[in-house]
């Protein structure tokens, strides 16, 4: 598929962000669940982070989008504090749950985040209808999300993110729920959709061959509390393709990430 | 014409069928039970005047209803942002909900005097606890995924509201609808029999029951049912309305997974 060229245009004059994180630490209690972290995500990039369940990926994603405050240390989008960057809405985020709201057509939910808080939208901020289309979601405009199988219900959640041009992305394990095949398709549909569109994006997922299919670098975390115990950089070329899986390379990468998650283990 | 309809028709001829069979077989005098077919007869003799005292029971009763709603909305979305409000107000509902509202229907007369005030005022008092706690119930059960997408975009306390809290707590507000119904035209029933104004179906019966009209007081009771189907079937086409989205209004369909 063809993206209208005036799309493509649109999407590489936004901004990107850079994160920097130093120091950081999270601790719930007694309980630590991010020992002290720093690393620098640069603009433009595909992060995915992977670890074990309840290593707190999620925790470090939620005070990235500044849901959460951080125990101690600091983390910068560009020039602001995550929680600044929140009210500018300049981070967008793709849950794990679709978290459509079922009163509304799929047309509706994709603008869910552009309809309120709206003082803060970007200028230049458009219909999502495009982005519908795009994703394959043309003829459901006017559907409920009851109406719509996990995959799509996925898409939808996917464009309502895409469609606040934010320069920050930020997925919690987004295709998780899905089965098999719609993961590989979902896989497929996000990668054309990021790239080339210049925003940061920071993925947390449980799949290796997701994190290395989709990702510039993918950081491997310990059990909790989280330690990155290694940073591996994916050069494989792009724009990526489901064939990106057949390469040597790829599954060269896959057990650098396995090997990594063992290590993270002991 | 399908089994939603037929079966509950059947349901009830059945049901005044036996009673009728009851009153005949068995030679029970007509004060203790009367035939249901005396009762009707008696309703269609005077169906006017039953139709005008009908149409102000069901505005008392519609009237109490709505005014319970928007404050139980008010109410219930101040306990749903505050546990200690919600703390605070439970008792004061429960305890509304659990007191006799006969027992200060008198009261409340004397204060508010004869007509429809007192009506309006006990009727939206007794459905309010039963809105308020659906209002709770809905917005404390909005999907978890969209309260944490808002809040990821800064949205408002208003626009969460507005946007997630209040169509979450729909469905369980029809749900409180419809035990309110029976509420809402017995207390709108107990209350015009008891403040002088003489309108509705609760003075009707009052003054039977004082005259000892047999027919008179039971064509009254039938015209509360009929009354209380009509408020049914009126909250389920609205419900069917509004909440096509939801998961209660949809035929069960097989999975083809």
């Amino acid at each position: 598929m063809v993206a209208d060229s005036s799309i493509v245009e649109f999407l590489h004059s936004r901004a990107m962000s850079r994160i920097v994180v130093r120091d950081l630490t999270k601790v719930y209690g007694d309980l630590p669940v991010i020992d002290p972290l720093s690393l620098t995500i640069e603009p433009g990039s595909f992060v995915s982070i992977i670890g074990p369940s309840g290593c707190g990926k999620t925790t470090l994603m939620r005070i990235v989008a500044g849901l959460e405050p951080a125990s101690g240390g600091m983390v910068q989008l560009d020039d602001a504090t995550p929680a600044e960057a929140r009210s500018r809405k300049r981070v967008a985020m793709v849950p794990q749950q679709p978290g459509l709201l079922p009163w509304r057509t799929v047309h509706a939910n994709a603008r869910l985040l552009l309809d309120v808080n709206t003082a803060a939208n970007p200028p230049d901020a458009t219909d999502p209808m495009a982005l519908l289309e795009e994703v394959g979601l043309g003829d459901f405009l006017d559907a409920y999300p009851h109406e719509l199988s996990g995959g799509m219900q996925q898409r939808v959640a996917l464009v309502r993110a895409l469609a606040l041009h934010a320069p920050l992305l930020v997925m919690d394990e987004p295709f998780a729920a899905l089965d098999e095949i719609t993961r590989a398709e979902m896989r497929v549909i996000l990668a054309r959709l990021v790239e080339g569109r210049g925003a940061t994006v920071l993925f947390i997922t449980h799949s290796i061959s997701e994190a290395v299919a989709l990702s510039d670098r993918v950081l491997v975390s310990s059990t909790r509390p989280s330690r990155m115990v290694a940073d591996i950089a994916i050069d494989l070329p792009r724009p990526r393709s489901a064939d990106v899986e057949d390469d040597p390379r790829f599954v060269a990468l896959c057990a650098d990430v396995r090997h990594a998650l063992q290590a993270g283990r002991a | 014409m399908n089994r939603r309809i037929i079966a509950p028709v059947i349901g009830i001829v059945a049901f005044l069928g036996l009673w009728e069979l009851i009153v005949r077989a068995t030679d029970v005098r007509p004060f203790i039970l009367r035939a249901p077919s005396r009762i009707v007869s008696y309703l269609l003799d005077n169906a006017g005047d039953y139709a005008r005292a009908a149409w102000v029971t069901g505005m008392h009763a519609l009237g109490g209803l709505l005014i319970a709603l928007v404050v139980a909305l008010a109410v219930g979305s101040l306990m749903a942002a505050s546990s200690f409000l919600e703390h605070a107000t439970q008792p004061v509902l429960i305890l509304l909900q659990v007191t006799p509202f006969v027992a200060y229907i008198a009261s409340v007369v004397l204060w508010l005097g004869s007509g429809t005030p007192p009506v309006l005022f006990i009727t939206g008092l007794v459905c309010m606890p039963a809105f308020a706690f659906a209002t709770v119930d809905g917005m404390r059960g909005a999907d978890p995924a969209a309260r944490e997408l808002l809040a990821s975009v800064d949205a408002s306390r208003w626009e969460v509201l507005w946007r997630l809290r209040l169509p979450s707590s729909l469905p369980s507000l029809f749900t409180a609808a419809r035990y309110n119904v029976g509420l809402a035209l017995i207390a709108a029933y107990l209350v015009e029999g008891g403040n002088f104004a003489n309108e509705g179906l609760g003075n009707i019966g009052r003054r039977a029951a004082a005259l000892n009209e047999g027919d008179a007081l039971w064509a009254a009771v039938f015209a509360m049912a009929l009354l209380g189907t009509c408020f049914l079937l009126l909250i389920s086409a609205v419900q069917r309305m509004v909440l096509h989205w939801h998961v209660s209004q949809r035929p069960p369909r097989p999975n083809w997974g």
